[in-house]
């Protein structure tokens, strides 16, 4: 009988097998042993396009096609490697320099190995994410080699070897390899250029250790100031270890260390310590809250040593302060900018920093001279401090140079030095940047990102990225304020463009109805059809019929352009739109979520044309009820393009009889009702400052500012898209319980209205009942003040700001009631009317289609995991958009308003003991008046002011005399605007007439 | 797609003297031992004679409590263990020429030592081995093979290949099939699948454990006519 035992000699070295075993310990305390086997290769190729040996071992896949070879024959030369040179970056030089590596047109022909992608994605996914798309960038040539399988280059781990150490020298041996490799490679050629394989690495005893085997290794900076246009390349590299490891020696650590993170989650598990995200307050950088469930008001996070290096938008852990430090939130308006503005940004090389400066310390202080009443005890809130950070949400910071601390303003100067750059987010810290081009950036818009907040640093370190324009030019404050939101505004490239219709703008509706396209389709051409949207508008996504019908009821159809029949699911146009999630509506400048030709043309329901389109028949009894519904994918033909105005003066004109106008005075008739049922059943009417700015078409440059008008027809239209969207949504819903793309509208809790409704009740005497969507409803109908009409308005205003955002989100993901949409008053809801510039949209068409069985549904619509995933982005990307159009506004308000003084009516909004904030409803700004600046002059000299939190008051002695100011108050402004001298940019400025 | 030979390196015949036929095997961290006892009369209780005219076959599959990663008691009556002996059972009856043996009973036996994936087809193969072991004639292999899919939406790729051979942990976290055949031609005996996986998928993920099942035979065969011969010289010796 042979012997099962295996004998050793089968594991000599000479075999392709490498196995791993070890103990580990279960938390039940059962011990498994985990055996893992490792088959080596030696097929793995090394993709230099020198190498011909590896092209024919390299192993065809089941599509049989093989990768071809990644890096370049002749990779680029330096002044040091003149015959060219392969790089090898280490983790470290990725973790610190990823902007560098992702600059067009330097640093190609890059190894990534395998060992190096791992460790990148244990420190850091998003790092790791760029990396990967850095792979895929078949222009930057970087291939992965994977190190860890090939025969040749496995390195096992050492007894009482560190992981890194065994990681660094794996780096080393695929290094030693490579080299060899080419060389063989080279003289099989018999070409007498060898590329030099060169390992980059931020780590010293690395690169000493590579030099010693005999590799060319290098410091990343080295090498990268061997670079052409080296000065720019080299303000990417974040500050390096190195450097760091140096300064820590003598650097006092300032702000008190992270508990690790094992302790926060036990700490969170027990209830001691809370988890959730960090907010600044706009109005006072040094208060941040932190909204968590074990509380029903949020946590207030005061001074920069409770903050401790949290930035706007990190997820913290915190740890409440006791009782006698809780604190109500702070009464005064503080800007950064004001606060320290004579900090240099290098001082940190000549004196110790104190985590709070004096002038802080100042502005914090709760002073009692001012204070009336009771005082804070009854309104004080927990306050807390950051003890650790779960993960930083850090992004790209758009900026501007503070010129105050720019040693050197000498143009030739290439001199390092440390700068301050002043985040347009005013929630964000300003940024300590090192860069060689200092002088040139001053004056500009400036893109950054944050690589790290060290305990020895009062600010955090970033590094510069790329210069956007000169402030205040239209193209650079555009693009400025595209990045900060994240927008992706860059043209569609070319894969997109190649899923559009061969035909381009002579696609027509087939003629034959025995077409494919026709297939399923509903001959709606006679429809007497028309559009009502915006003036100018091109992108028209909806279109509306009515008629009546023998009985005495009506058919009323509401038509949606067919957007999905051009996007099909998981083309590169369709990621492309799930990626941008929405159109983006600036000023001057629309950035669209699907190519021009659809938006404008193959999909827009123009008039006068045959499109496709997705059709909601309902027919309405007369008081609007629905008796009978239906959808149909169809083809229309739109006999009228209207905007607003024009439909109104249509439909009053008493002379027009013909079928189409009588067709929307029966919509007009039925929106009515199902407008006042809406109301009835508790659907809040609210408010937002909306205004329009109105350009010059040519320049586009901003002649004066419009608040937007609300007609009839705006509200004709909305009924019907409300009326669309929840019967697809019931239908959706219906149809795929556990998928379907829906959108909620939490209720808001209780407590977001406290504020508001004490306010109202002190001031006005009126009362704010919030315990139902119609409750609330009802009482901000009654905050009229009869000799104010505005007033309402701005109640509805501030009330808008209480509640929460509204949320697409997947059916399976929520409990039936939770589906509800608090707004709107209606039990379920999703968006289904503007597929062109909306994606829930265009997922939710296909969802209907596969619902009205016209084709088979996707696969990637029934995969609850992935519909998330789209529902978490399209939800960020929507309200993004919305700030940035925002964002557009207000930036295009000042510059109608530049070099002008105008005297406006405001109203107050809000009081700090130190200033008050007005909102000017003509513009739609809103601007923070300091007490300091109200005395006329650039002095510090505060007038004397007596500050009364209960009531909302400030009593003001100025020059004028006596002056009170309350909440709600509406007082006489002057708008100026006045360019900052430290800055360079211009602001409204707002004084109290 | 090449299989990784090395991982077979270790598959072993006649391993006990006892039985008719036997064999070991190794697939990865796979360990199976397996013996065949048969034909042979059929051993009924109750005195009803066998009236079928072919060979039953019948498998018994044990699984060793130490064998996963987790020490876990399979009891006899597994549903799984169950099902896995049926499709053994029924993979042969089409293979093996069970009409020779009439009243009689093919009794094969595995027992499994270790499991890191792929068991069913680890299983199948070693039941060859102890066959061919055994002397029962067959008409081919069968052999068998799991294929799995890393294709996904998320990670956008699409194309990706189909995997071939998993161990415990891809079968833990990919859809993937077991498909066996009687390995001169793609004549598929077993083809079972317990995960869910994409329908554009599938066609790709058999056609790869199609070519699997014949490098898999071509090991076999190795195997069995390197035994033939040692077998022969000591008896010409």
């Amino acid at each position: 009988m042979t012997s099962l035992k295996r004998s050793y000699a089968s594991t000599s070295p000479s075999t392709t097998l490498s196995s791993k075993t070890y103990l580990r310990t279960l938390k039940s305390g059962k011990v498994q042993k985990i055996v893992r086997e490792v088959y080596l290769r030696q097929d793995i190729p090394c993709s230099s396009q020198l190498c011909t040996a590896c092209l024919d071992l390299a192993p065809v896949g089941f599509h049989k096609k093989a990768d071809p070879p990644v890096l370049s024959a002749t990779p680029a030369a330096t002044e040091q490697l003149p015959q060219g040179h392969y790089i090898v970056p280490d983790t470290n030089a990725f973790l610190s320099a990823m902007d560098l590596f992702e600059s067009e047109g330097v640093l190609q022909d890059a190894i990534v190995l395998q060992t190096v992608l791992e460790e990148v994605k244990n420190r850091s996914l998003p790092l790791y994410h760029r990396l990967i798309a850095l792979t895929k960038n078949e222009g930057k040539r970087f291939y992965v080699f994977f190190n860890d399988f090939r025969l040749e280059t496995y390195v096992r781990r050492d007894a009482g070897e560190t992981i890194n150490d065994r990681n660094d020298r794996a780096v080393r041996k695929a290094c030693g390899w490579y080299a060899q490799h080419l060389e063989k490679a080279v003289r099989a050629r018999k070409s007498a250029r060898c590329p030099v394989v060169i390992m980059l690495s931020d780590d010293r005893e690395n690169v000493r250790k590579g030099k010693e085997d005999g590799l060319p290794a290098m410091n990343l900076r080295d090498y990268v100031a061997g670079l052409p246009d080296a000065n720019r390349l080299m303000d990417m590299v974040a500050t390096s270890r190195e450097g760091r490891a140096a300064r820590d020696a003598k650097a006092q650590m300032i702000y008190p260390e992270y508990v690790s993170m094992s302790a926060m989650l036990t700490g969170v598990k027990a209830g001691t310590l809370h988890q959730g995200v960090f907010n600044v307050s706009p109005y006072n950088y040094l208060e941040g809250s932190v909204q968590v469930p074990a509380f029903d008001r949020s946590l207030i996070v005061q001074g920069r040593d409770n903050s401790n290096r949290a930035v706007s938008g990190d997820l913290v852990v915190i740890e409440v302060l006791p009782k006698d430090q809780w604190k109500a939130p702070s009464s005064k308006a503080i800007d950064e900018e004001d606060v320290n503005k004579n900090e240099t940004a290098e001082n940190e090389e000549d004196e110790r920093e104190a985590i709070v400066t004096e002038q802080e310390r100042r502005a914090l202080q709760e002073e009692v001279r001012k204070t009336h009443g009771k005082g804070a005890e009854g309104r004080a809130q927990p306050t807390a401090k950051v003890v650790g950070i779960i993960k930083r949400n850090w992004r790209q910071y758009v900026g501007h140079i503070d010129r105050d601390s720019v040693r050197s303003r000498n143009k030739e100067s290439r001199a390092q030095q440390t700068v301050f750059l002043i985040p347009m987010d005013k929630r964000v810290p300003k940024i300590r940047v090192r860069t060689r081009q200092a002088a040139e950036l001053v004056g500009k818009r400036v893109l950054v990102s944050i690589d790290s907040w060290d305990r020895d640093s009062r600010y955090p370190v970033g590094h510069f990225i790329r210069s956007l324009g000169e402030l205040e030019t239209k193209g650079a404050e555009t693009e400025a304020l595209l990045l900060e939101w994240d927008v992706q505004y860059r043209p569609f490239p070319r894969t997109v463009l190649d899923c559009l219709p061969a035909e381009g703008h002579e696609w027509k509706v087939p003629a034959s109805t025995d077409d494919p396209g026709w297939k399923g389709r509903r001959d709606l051409r006679d429809l007497l059809v028309c559009s009502i949207d915006p003036p100018g508008c091109v992108d028209i996504d909806d279109a509306l019929h009515a008629k009546q019908l023998p009985n005495g009821n009506f058919e009323v159809g509401v038509h949606i352009a067919d957007v999905s029949h051009f996007v099909k699911p998981n083309n590169a146009m369709d990621k492309e739109a799930s990626l941008r999630g929405t159109t983006v509506y600036l000023v001057d400048k629309r950035i669209d979520m699907l190519p021009m030709l659809l938006g404008t043309d193959l999909c827009s329901l123009k008039p006068y044309v045959e499109r496709y389109a997705f059709s909601a028949i309902w027919e309405l009894d007369q008081n609007a009820d629905i008796v009978r519904k239906d959808f149909t994918k169809s083809v229309i033909r739109s006999r009228e393009a209207f905007s607003y105005e024009q439909a109104q003066l249509r439909i009053d004109d008493k002379s027009q009889k013909d079928e189409l106008t009588v067709g929307m005075r029966c919509l007009m008739m039925l929106s009515k009702k199902l407008r006042a049922k809406r109301m009835a059943a508790g659907a809040l009417n609210l408010a937002s400052p909306e205004v329009r700015v109105e350009t010059e078409s040519e320049t586009s440059d901003p002649i004066d500012v419009k608040t937007k008008m609300a007609l009839d027809t705006n509200q004709l239209v909305e009924e019907f898209m409300l009326l669309a969207n929840i019967s697809v949504a019931g239908k959706i819903y219906e149809a795929f319980p556990q998928t379907a793309l829906l959108r909620r509208h939490p209720a808001p809790p209780k407590n977001n209205f406290e504020e508001l409704s004490n306010q109202l009740k002190v001031k006005k005497g009126m009362e704010l009942r919030t315990d139902s969507s119609k409750a609330l409803a009802d009482s901000l109908d009654t905050c009229v003040d009869p000799s104010e009409p505005f007033f309402n308005t701005l109640v509805r205003i501030v009330a808008t700001r209480c509640m929460m955002s509204a949320e697409y989100f997947t059916s399976g993901t929520q409990s039936v009631p939770e589906f509800r949409h608090y707004g709107l008053a209606s039990e379920i809801y999703t968006h289904f009317t503007s597929p062109i510039r909306r994606y829930a949209d265009l997922e939710a068409h296909r969802q209907l289609a596969a619902a009205i069985e016209y084709e088979t549904l996707d696969a990637s619509l029934q995969s609850k995991a992935k519909l998330e995933g789209v529902c978490k982005n399209i939800n960020v990307r929507h309200r993004n958009a919305q700030m940035a159009g925002r964002t557009s506004v207000e930036y295009y308000v000042g510059q109608a308003l530049k070099g002008r003084i105008l005297e406006e009516d405001g109203f107050v909004m809000r009081i700090f003991s130190n200033g008050f904030v007005v909102f000017v409803p003509r513009f739609g700004i809103e601007g923070l008046i300091r007490l300091r600046d109200m005395d006329g002059g650039e002095g510090e000299r505060e007038p004397e002011s007596v500050f009364d939190a209960e009531n909302y008051a400030l009593q003001i002695e100025w020059e004028q005399g006596q002056r009170k100011v309350e909440l709600f108050q509406k007082v006489k402004v002057r708008i100026s605007d006045e360019a900052e001298e430290s800055t360079g940019k211009r602001k409204i400025r707002l004084q109290l007439v | 797609m090449p299989l990784d030979s090395s991982s077979y390196s270790l598959a072993q015949f006649s391993t006990q003297a006892a039985a008719d036929g036997s064999s070991y095997l190794e697939m990865g961290q796979t360990k199976i031992i397996c013996t065949v006892n048969g034909p042979q009369e059929s051993k009924r209780g109750g005195g009803s004679r066998d009236q079928s005219n072919a060979a039953r076959i019948e498998t018994d599959i044990s699984i060793a409590g130490f064998s996963g990663v987790d020490r876990k008691r399979h009891g006899r009556g597994d549903k799984r263990t169950q099902e896995m002996q049926h499709t053994v059972s029924s993979a042969f009856s089409s293979t093996l020429f069970t009409h020779l043996f009439p009243h009689s009973t093919i009794a094969i036996a595995i027992h499994v030592l270790s499991q890191d994936g792929s068991l069913l087809a680890a299983c199948l193969n070693a039941a060859t081995l102890a066959l061919v072991d055994a002397g029962v004639p067959m008409s081919d292999y069968v052999v068998a093979c799991t294929t799995g899919s890393t294709a996904s939406y998320a990670s956008n790729d699409e194309e990706a290949d189909p995997l071939l051979d998993l161990n415990g942990l891809e079968e833990q976290e990919l859809p993937f099939l077991t498909v066996g055949t009687s390995g001169g031609e793609d004549k598929v005996n077993v083809l079972i699948m317990e995960t869910r996986v994409q329908m554009g998928r599938l066609e790709a993920m058999i056609s790869v454990g199609l070519d699997g099942c014949k490098q898999i035979r071509g090991i076999l065969d190795d195997i069995v006519r390197e035994h033939g011969k040692k077998a022969l010289n000591s008896r010409v010796n």
